[in-house]
């Protein structure tokens, strides 16, 4: 009995013991405990940290982390490749648009400029022409806009494809060899899509166009840039016809003569100077 | 100078575009690629002091009419038929495709052309001569460039005649 309560008291004399040595310890404890639980007294201690932390961050990220972010990406484009052009199309789709709608405000603008000539005597002259040809008057401004020019003009044997004559703005490499591929073209379209008697009229790439203008034995191709108004293109006919009727009906047969002839009327008649106004 | 329009046809494979390459270029190639629809290209001969410039049309396989525009033949001066001496099958309708092509060249100059002289023997071209119902104007060689020039002198001196 007696040695029970000695163990008893040797017991609470730790307690105590140990109250005092940790007292202080648990009191650090509990306003630790205190502070993390409290964002308020949390925050102010550490936000300086944490920023520090970030300015070292955004000093080093380039150089620790560039080559695997790079290596993310590439994999994520690889990985993804129908999803990114999923995501691109209608981005490039609206580039398109605000490219084209920029051409037209263009074209817009020119037409202003044109429209506030109309006070000048040459915008007199326009509604004059307008008036007389019976021409749209948006149509001849449209047209001295974007003015045609007739860059190339060949006589070409209609069956053979043979150069008949020859007239360029500049210098040009196989001749021959055109004249003859556009007539291969022709053949194949004319045969492809046969459905009555009818002919290849024109073929169009990028800015340029090739009027083809059909006869029994020959026909006439306009390689032309700029555009053409509907008075324009009767016009140009009306001159291809003349020039098929006083020069071309006489001199069918294919020699040295007849090229060179031919060739200095499609130049003195179509390139010098361009006939593609009305 | 006189510009005459040939055309070079026969079936697939016979060596149309290397008879083609060899005359205008001067080079052969191994590589098989089949013509589509037709290519154009022009070369300058000198025959017999006289210049003539033949627009040679390379159209690609057969001759038959459903798979050729007939329009591709049309104002040809010159038809240079081409059969492969390794295929029998190339020459089986040699009679009705000259037929055929006479009927729309008219007055055309024609020549048969036995091409790839330089995979067979001499005694297979005689096996062959016996056996094909019409005769060879030359045998050629599209790879080596045998005879290719005398071809093309030999149809020059046509077309000028012509």
């Amino acid at each position: 009995m007696k040695s029970s309560r000695k163990g008893s008291d040797e017991e609470l004399q730790l307690i105590q013991l140990r109250e005092i040595l940790l007292k202080k310890d648990r009191t650090a404890i509990r306003e630790i405990q205190e502070l993390i639980d409290d964002p308020e007294q949390l925050s102010p201690k550490v936000q300086p940290i944490i920023e520090e932390q970030l300015e070292l961050l955004k000093a080093n990220f380039p150089a620790q982390y560039e080559k695997v972010v790079n290596n993310l990406i590439e994999q994520k484009l690889k990985d993804s490749q129908e999803e990114i052009l999923n995501v691109i199309y209608p981005v490039l789709g609206k580039m398109i648009k605000k490219f084209i709608t920029h051409q037209f405000q263009m074209i817009k603008d020119s037409i202003d400029r044109q429209v506030r000539k109309t006070f000048s005597t040459k915008g007199f002259w326009t509604r004059v022409k307008s008036r007389f040809f019976g021409v749209d008057h948006s149509e001849i401004i449209l047209s001295d806009a974007d003015k045609p020019v007739i860059e190339e003009i060949y006589a070409i044997q209609r069956n053979s494809g043979l150069l008949m004559g020859i007239a360029s703005m500049q210098e040009t490499i196989d001749q021959d060899v055109i004249a003859g591929m556009l007539t291969a073209i022709k053949s194949f379209v004319e045969d492809a899509f046969k459905k009555e008697q009818q002919d290849l009229e024109m073929i169009e790439y990028g800015n340029y166009k090739i009027f083809i203008q059909n006869f029994p034995t020959f026909y006439i191709a306009v390689a032309m840039s700029g555009s053409m108004s509907t008075g324009e293109k009767g016009d140009l006919s009306d001159k291809i016809m003349d020039f098929a009727e006083d020069v071309l009906s006489s001199r069918q047969e294919l020699n040295g003569d007849n090229y060179e002839y031919i060739s200095t009327e499609l130049k003195t008649r179509f390139i010098n100077p361009q006939i593609v106004s009305t | 100078m006189t510009s005459k329009k040939v055309i070079l046809t026969g079936s697939f494979g016979v060596g149309k575009t290397s008879l083609f390459n060899q005359f205008i270029y001067n080079r052969f190639s191994e590589k098989y690629l089949t013509t589509i629809g037709v290519k154009v290209n022009k070369k300058v001969i000198e025959v017999d002091g006289s210049e003539v410039s033949i627009l040679l049309w390379d159209i690609a396989g057969e001759v038959s009419q459903d798979k050729v525009p007939t329009s591709y033949f049309l104002g040809a001066s010159g038809i240079i038929y081409v059969i492969d001496l390794t295929r029998p099958s190339t020459y089986k309708n040699i009679k009705s495709d000259i037929d055929y092509l006479n009927q729309i060249v008219k007055g055309g100059i024609t020549k048969i052309v036995a091409n790839k002289k330089d995979l067979v023997t001499v005694e297979q071209i005689e096996g062959i001569a016996q056996e094909i119902v019409l005769p060879w104007d030359i045998v050629t060689s599209a790879k080596t460039g045998e005879n290719v020039e005398e071809l093309f002198q030999e149809l020059g001196k046509g077309l000028l005649a012509g």
